[in-house]
């Protein structure tokens, strides 16, 4: 949004504060919310008042597009693709996205090979299966 | 994409307010002052989630308000050119489309869209190939450069599972 120097998420190119700041992905977020909104309707009758037009479309938006429901789901997720070597952004990414093979993970997040830590297509893949896995036993 | 940040914000507070529930006070003003906003650098904030510090108040010469130092935590939603993600299409013409991801609304213009997509005007305007096979007026996945969004890239485009109408 700002025009900064050659920002790139393909590259991981989102400045430092982002690359060191916690993540979250859509399921992530919709428990948030979900939980905020709570807390407003105990403290008044009408809690869509209260709220901006940002958390409204917010809420929409992850409630619509998270992949897991489940918190002990959402858990898991973090959990497996942790072990991967993966930055913030890019795990965000996979477990928002959900690719099913590894031409669409690295399609979508180019940065899991171009930085060099996962130069195998096996370990992409066994993260991908580990992935779907979680969300068949949902 | 969804971050969890600390941020920094200096609160002005009238006298008026002083008193046992000055912190509340000062919590709840920040809560309607913040949320919703959005900045360049750390996009648009959705909520609060908690406050972290709220350093010494210092009264300001000539007035009588006192500025308070305060730390909090909040989800904000921060676009990045080049990332992947999924909007719903709202809007669909001859120029491109209009797509929402959370609060950020994106143009998709006609030129950033596979030349087999062709516009079909009517009810339902969508964008669709030449043999029918492809067609939304759903969700799809873009490509985000300045909220300018392309889906001229592989694996962009229509998502697999069957959808709801926008």
């Amino acid at each position: 949004m700002s025009g900064e120097e050659e920002e790139n998420a393909a590259e991981l190119k989102i400045g430092d504060e982002f690359l060191k700041a916690k993540c979250l992905m859509n399921c992530e977020v919709a428990l948030i919310l979900d939980r905020k909104y709570e807390q407003l309707q105990q403290m008044s009758d009408d809690p869509m008042n209260q709220v901006s037009q940002v958390f409204e479309k917010s809420l929409q938006y992850v409630k619509r597009f998270s992949r897991y429901k489940n918190p002990d789901a959402v858990r898991q997720v973090r959990e497996i693709l942790s072990r991967y070597q993966l930055a913030e952004f890019e795990l965000c990414v996979l477990g928002n996205l959900c690719p099913e093979t590894v031409e669409e993970a690295i399609a979508m997040v180019p940065s899991i090979k171009t930085r060099g830590r996962m130069h195998d297509d096996d370990q992409i893949e066994k993260m991908l299966t580990d992935l779907s896995l979680i969300k068949k036993f949902e | 994409m969804f971050f969890h940040i600390v941020l920094e914000r200096n609160m002005q507070l009238h006298p008026r307010h002083f008193g046992p529930n000055l912190r509340d006070k000062l919590v709840a003003k920040l809560m309607k002052d913040v949320e919703g906003t959005c900045s360049g650098r750390h996009g648009f904030v959705v909520a609060i989630t908690g406050v972290d510090n709220i350093g010494k108040g210092l009264i300001r010469d000539g007035t009588g308000f006192v500025t308070f130092p305060v730390k909090y935590q909040c989800v904000v939603f921060r676009p990045f050119k080049g990332e992947i993600l999924e909007a719903v299409v709202t809007m669909v013409n001859k120029m491109g489309f209009f797509a929402e991801a959370g609060p950020v609304q994106i143009f998709v213009s006609n030129h950033l869209i596979p030349d087999d997509m062709e516009f079909q005007s009517g009810d339902m305007p969508n964008y669709t190939t030449s043999d029918g096979s492809v067609c939304f007026g759903a969700w799809l996945p873009l490509a985000l450069n300045f909220c300018i969004g392309t889906i001229k890239d592989d694996f962009l485009g229509v998502i697999n599972d069957p959808g709801a109408a926008a």
